[in-house]
């Protein structure tokens, strides 16, 4: 009788264990959701301020107001690279 | 004694009968009606649920992400669970960013609901507020949501129909739904089950496409311009990759300024760009040579009942001359040497007439009418760009197989398609349609188009300094409901940069510019796009094919003014005599930009050892070299003593 008793223990007390787990594990996938959202949301704000921060409509205003200008072709000297060499 | 036996006996019977029926009805529960109280119990307590798969993202070719899917989050509070109503009023309006009389009067309400979208970081604090149910959800996310939208489009949404490349490619993008059964307790809240996943859902495909973000920017930017200094209608520009087919970057704007996709969908006579088609057609079929002349008749010239006038009159005039002048008479006369047939078949073989199958929805095939609709005046006609209407893409393509040795391919948006395991699906490979005219014949056109731009034709204003582009103007009247509009016109300048290996066609076009003609609109928007594309660091453009530069007009001042002791045939570096040598100028103490500019113009090239102030040169200043050897220069910072 006593052997019954602590096999239904047992198996009890691992069905609670299997449970809790599962619980433990979805709460932690749960959290890793919110972490991945938060963390896409964070690099979509920081998408957003780069592409602004880099774009011509803002780059060439703010050149133009330290004094600098587009240049024209002929002022463009397009270096080759040595040749055999990756720099 | 007998009464109280019998009462129990009855006491007895009674519970037996109350059992029995206890049996009888378990027993119909749980027999025969027991499948349908466990499908109605496993509905209450359990929910299937569907896993939005993440749509797709969208790049441009060098990766940058022009469309994106991110979880956002709509927000509803049940205001009689808030344990503390003032403090969650104050929460959700400083975290949601609503007001607070808007967060109190919905709080009011039995439900209150926060539409959004809100971000994840915004509903961070949220989450764990009892009352406050955040509703996940997978939106399109756009970084710079003006750049190349016509063309990128939107998915459907809320009613609104898929456009752009967003709907052609939303079988790709969208990838396959999963689901899921959860659990809920008898309150109704959703406990996660782990076993309960019925299937993952997938992802959709990466596709990564042939614009090129900074030369988008720049040709947007130039447009916009361009229709605004013109006082323009609206306006396209597409540029593409003759060797790949690829179209690098798109842009069409309204008069309102807002974004069209009108380069794939909307038509325009070709007007002069088309002259070229018919001198392809000539020179093909072995009709005339590019030194052949015609009388261009000073000027007016009858046909049937039409008269054809040229801008500017001309007596006797090549074929070479009538391209690079534009003239009407000049193309129409050499054209009355080809046949309906040939000259039908060869605008048909430069694409006219029919889609261009690029990846765009709704692309407009263009109008070329077959030889039993022509009129006595229309091979004159097709032969100047008149009856017969292109989109600003088709016009992109042929002009590319005249770039590509007179090869045509099949213009592409899409480079590359990526499953989410990285699994690479699709990859571009150029699509020959056909080869429209001999790589002799494209030549002899390449050098007419340089013509238009640096032999006085009527491209002068897309003229750049050091680097040669070559083209063709185009200036149409335009059409309305009830035949030509008066003085409306349609410019455009199709163009070949660089003039002696192409890497990049450009159409520009603008309606009814205030400045009429395409050599005072349209060149110029094609030379600030070229101007504004080497300056920047795009990688549309291979610059190492582009270090044999034009010798810069500066040096022709120099020689104006005597300041220089020679003077060498022009360009120098190409014409020059490979037997003549001539002396390495001596640049040390030079930055090493001016030193390579100085050593370009004596027709050198450079190899570059180091940064900062030119200290020495293999071979030495003074040595005597061929044109074309390799001078290496070597540099060091100046260090302050």
């Amino acid at each position: 009788m006593t052997a019954w008793l602590l096999f239904v223990l047992a198996i009890l007390v691992w069905v609670v264990a299997r449970q809790t787990s599962a619980v433990v594990a979805a709460a932690e996938l749960d959290s890793l959701r919110n972490e991945r959202s938060l963390l896409e949301a964070r690099r979509a704000q920081l998408l957003r301020r780069i592409r602004s921060a880099e774009s011509r409509a803002v780059l060439i205003p703010h050149a133009e107001s330290l004094g600098l200008r587009l240049p024209a072709d002929s002022e463009i000297v397009i270096l080759s690279a040595p040749e055999g060499e990756d720099r | 004694m007998a009464r109280p036996q019998l009462r129990l006996h009855v006491v007895q019977a009674a519970f037996g009968v109350a059992l029995l029926v206890l049996l009888a009805r378990a027993g119909q529960v749980q027999l025969l009606q027991g499948s349908r109280h466990a499908a109605t119990a496993r509905s209450q307590r359990t929910e299937r649920v569907e896993l939005a798969a993440r749509r797709g993202t969208l790049n441009d070719r060098n990766g940058t992400p022009l469309a994106l899917t991110q979880r956002v989050y709509r927000v509803g509070v049940a205001p009689n669970e808030l344990a503390d109503t003032n403090h969650a009023a104050r929460l959700l309006s400083e975290e949601l960013g609503v007001p607070r009389a808007v967060v109190r009067r919905e709080l009011a309400e039995p439900w209150a609901y926060f539409h959004g979208p809100f971000t994840a970081v915004q509903v961070q604090l949220l989450l764990h507020v009892r009352g406050v149910y955040p509703e996940a959800e997978l939106v399109r996310f756009y970084p710079d949501p003006d750049l190349a939208r016509a063309v990128i489009g939107r998915p459907a949404a809320e009613g609104r129909p898929a456009s752009g490349l967003e709907r052609i490619l939303d079988s790709v993008l969208e990838g396959t739904a999963g689901s899921a059964v959860i659990l809920r307790d008898r309150l109704g809240n959703m406990i996660e089950s782990p076993s309960g996943l019925g299937a993952f859902p997938v992802a959709g495909h990466d596709v990564e496409l042939t614009i090129d973000a900074e030369l988008q920017e720049i040709v947007e930017g130039a447009l916009a311009e361009g229709v605004e200094q013109y006082d323009a209608a609206g306006g396209d520009v597409v540029v593409l990759n003759p060797r790949t087919g690829e179209v690098l970057a798109v842009a069409s704007v309204d008069a309102s300024g807002r974004s069209a996709a009108s380069v794939f969908t909307s038509v325009f006579e070709p007007g002069s760009t088309a002259k070229l088609f018919a001198a392809a057609a000539l020179l093909d079929h072995g009709l005339v040579e590019p030194s052949d002349s015609v009388w261009a008749e000073q000027g007016e010239y009858r046909v049937g009942n039409r008269t054809i006038r040229d801008e500017h009159p001309n007596g006797w005039i090549t074929l070479t001359e009538a391209i690079e002048q534009s003239s009407n008479i000049g193309i129409a006369k050499f054209s009355l040497r080809l046949t309906p047939e040939w000259q039908f078949d060869q605008l048909r073989g430069f694409g006219l007439g029919s889609p261009t199958g690029v990846e765009f929805p709704a692309e407009s095939p263009g109008i070329l009418k077959a030889p039993h609709q022509w009129s006595g005046t229309t091979p004159a006609s097709l032969a100047m760009g008149y009856e017969v209407a292109v989109t600003a893409i088709q016009l992109a393509q042929a002009y590319g197989a005249i770039a590509n040795d007179g090869v045509m391919l099949q213009p592409a948006l899409v480079r590359e398609v990526r499953a989410a395991d990285e699994r690479i699906i699709y990859r571009h490979a150029p699509i020959p349609v056909r080869r429209v005219v001999s790589a002799q014949v494209a030549a002899d056109l390449r050098s007419m188009l340089h013509g238009v731009v640096y032999r006085g034709g009527t491209g002068e204003t897309a003229a750049l300094t050091s680097y040669e582009l070559a083209g063709k103007t185009g200036t149409a009247r335009r059409a309305g409901p009830g035949g030509y509009i008066p003085n409306s016109y349609t410019a455009s300048f199709a163009s070949l940069f660089p003039a002696d290996d192409p890497q990049l066609v450009m159409v520009v076009k603008l309606d009814d510019p205030k400045g009429v003609y395409a050599r005072v609109t349209a060149a110029p928007i094609t030379r600030n796009v070229v101007e504004r594309l080497l300056a920047a660091q795009s990688a549309a453009l291979d610059r190492t094919r582009l270090t044999r530069p034009r010798a810069p007009a500066s040096t022709d001042a120099a020689i104006a003014a005597g300041t220089v002791p020679y003077v060498v045939e022009w360009p120098a570096i190409e014409r020059a005599d490979s037997a003549v040598l001539r002396s390495v100028p001596d640049v040390t103490g030079r930055s090493l930009r001016d030193a390579a500019r100085v050593l370009h113009q004596a027709g050198l090239r450079v190899r570059v050892d180091g940064w900062g102030v030119v200290h020495s040169l293999d071979p030495e200043p003074g040595a005597s070299v061929a044109p074309g050897t390799v001078v290496t220069v070597r540099a060091a910072e100046r260090r302050p003593r």
